[in-house]
């Protein structure tokens, strides 16, 4: 578990063929991709995109048509390479004649959790997930969000050093992210590597420092949040603009009273407030302007599809 | 063994407790031990025995040796546990190897630092321990009561235990072979207990070999018989243990196990390199 890179991926590709060989799709298509150690990574992509599939083929639930992944500089075919990963699938169906308690027990079990080590643990995670009070409660009465809760408990519970999360807050409620947000935090804070797997944008903007963007089985963008939606010039709002001066800018009215400018250098800046504190109005921000990561996603798809 | 392996063993337990398979296996065997227990009446008298009752009937007025009727009592038993108890465990259990294959319970195992074949296995092995547990607490409840009825011990009839464990053995690596392939419960049942239907049919080779006009025809049979599992001779390999008579012909066993080798070997395979 030396290697820097906690995921490496190296042209990977998918193709699934229907039973005679007569169709087939490409599911995930030469993906090349580094998720360094300790950073949190959003997985990002329309439905269909081959995400689930990429994250199935890191675990070798798939196994691969051609390429090659790595975690932590082990190959992931080989079992010992998912020795220190978390995983908490999409649409989870975990035995409902388990109780919370014997849920996490087993899964640590096969994670290879020493006995002695796993008592303690189970009580210490169900409450960190809020769920102490459940923990004699077999899975059946459990609500959905309490099961991604428990789902998250089950993945921390050897104390991975990769943890990989397919929509983590499907069905939890706004207090239940909350508490989800705040315990990824923490675990980022300890420097584990988070792979979050999410068409939530708002949630992976507000989480992930690193995202990737796959379109129709491609890597189609990769980068930092930063980076990504950090646009090209800057942005100036202003009140009382006089109409003339308003135009001349091509400003646009956001409100009766404010006007936003958008200007690709400091120098177009720098003369547009000279213009707009001569004519009497008052300069409210100037800031750098952005995009939100809903807009980068939606520029690089559209684009994807008209290629 | 690993405590991986032992954590899936204790997992299938659970889903087998849970399903009610366990419980309701083990309350038909109690029923079946309670009855002899409770309803069938034997009295010995200087030895031999007077009297065999049933419900309160007796039964026949003959003057038995009761080592005789121990072992016409173990044969039937034995005929009759073997025949249904498998039936029933096949009905029972193999849902068991199918829902461990379910969407969304699969990847999470797969996730594991576990091999496949370490993983089906666990399942196997868990499985068959379920019905392991129920036969032998089973044969050996009737095995004790008959004993305690007639003092009579014969040590014969708990070979039936190893001989229908190992006949389930063999058609629960035809249930994890169908469920790999199809991950259907409804197939993963019907298949075996065709497989036990069809064995007394394919047993008939003499006659069949006879009746059959071509070679081609008689070939085909020959084939059937030789490869399938032969669960009918195996019950009366069962039988002749029973009865303590020398089992002269071992083929239906060893080349049933070769079957059920092979056919779980098949399974762990396509186990291996299937996606999920």
């Amino acid at each position: 578990m030396s290697s820097d890179i906690a995921i490496r991926t190296r042209g990977l590709t998918k193709v699934f063929r229907s039973r005679f060989g007569r169709r087939e799709v490409r599911a995930v298509d030469g993906i090349s991709l580094d998720v360094p150690r300790g950073t949190t990574f959003g997985l990002l992509g329309p439905n269909g995109a081959g995400k689930t599939t990429f994250v199935k083929l890191l675990l070798s639930a798939v196994h691969p048509s051609s390429g090659s992944a790595a975690i932590f500089g082990r190959d992931s075919r080989n079992r010992n390479a998912r020795r220190p990963v978390g995983y908490l699938p999409e649409n989870h169906r975990f035995p409902t004649y388990l109780n919370g308690a014997g849920m996490l027990d087993f899964y640590a079990a096969l994670s290879g959790m020493p006995a002695r080590d796993r008592a303690g643990r189970v009580a210490e995670l169900l409450d960190l997930v809020d769920l102490g009070r459940w923990a004699g409660v077999r899975l059946r009465k459990y609500s959905k969000g309490m099961l991604q809760r428990l789902g998250l408990a089950q993945a921390l519970m050897h104390r991975p050093a990769l943890l990989i999360l397919d929509e983590p807050t499907d069905g939890v409620d706004p207090v239940g992210r909350a508490l989800i947000r705040e315990i990824l935090a923490d675990l980022e804070r300890r420097g584990v590597t988070i792979f979050l797997n999410s068409h939530l944008l708002g949630e992976v903007e507000l989480f992930c420092r690193q995202v990737a963007i796959i379109h129709h089985g491609r890597l189609a963008l990769t980068g930092s949040v930063k980076d990504l939606t950090t646009g090209k010039g800057y942005c100036v709002t202003a009140m009382k603009v006089p109409p003339a001066i308003h135009d001349r800018l091509r400003g646009e009215s956001t409100h009766d009273t404010v006007s936003s400018f958008r200007f690709n250098t400091r120098e177009e800046v720098n003369q547009a407030i000279d213009a707009l504190r001569s004519a009497g109005a008052e300069i409210e921000s100037v800031a750098p302007s952005t995009s939100t990561l809903e807009e980068v996603f939606l520029r690089t798809v559209q684009a994807g599809s008209r290629e | 063994m690993n405590s991986v392996t032992a954590a899936l063993i204790r997992d299938t337990f659970r889903e087998a407790l849970a399903r009610r398979v366990f419980w309701g296996l083990f309350a038909l065997s109690t029923l079946m031990i309670l009855f002899i227990l409770f309803l069938l009446r034997i009295d010995i008298v200087e030895g031999a025995v007077s009297t065999v009752g049933i419900f309160g009937t007796s039964l026949s007025r003959r003057i038995w040796n009761p080592e005789r009727l121990v072992n016409h009592a173990h044969a039937a038993v034995a005929a009759f546990l073997y025949t249904f108890g498998m039936l029933l465990a096949l009905f029972a259990s193999a849902t068991l190897v199918p829902s461990m294959l379910e969407p969304g319970r699969i990847e999470l195992l797969l996730s594991k630092p576990l091999s496949r074949p370490q993983l089906i296995l666990g399942r196997y092995v868990g499985n068959l321990l379920v019905i392991a547990a129920n036969i032998t607490w089973l044969f050996a409840g009737v095995w004790v009561i008959l004993g305690w009825k007639t003092h009579v011990w014969h040590t014969g009839f708990l070979y039936a235990i190893l001989t229908t464990i190992a006949a389930y053995a063999v058609l629960l690596a035809v249930i994890v072979l169908v469920a790999v392939v199809w991950e259907s419960a409804a197939l993963a049942t019907m298949i075996p207990v065709a497989l036990v239907i069809m064995s007394p049919i394919l047993a008939q080779r003499d006659t069949m070999e006879k009746l059959l006009s071509s070679d081609l025809s008689r070939l085909i049979w020959n084939v059937f018989y030789y490869v399938l599992p032969k669960i009918y001779e195996i019950g009366w390999i069962t039988r002749r243990f029973t009865f303590g008579q020398p089992i002269q012909d071992w083929m239906p066993l060893w080349s049933s196990a070769a079957f059920g080798a092979a056919t779980l070997m098949a399974g762990i395979w396509i186990f291996a390199r299937r996606d999920f």
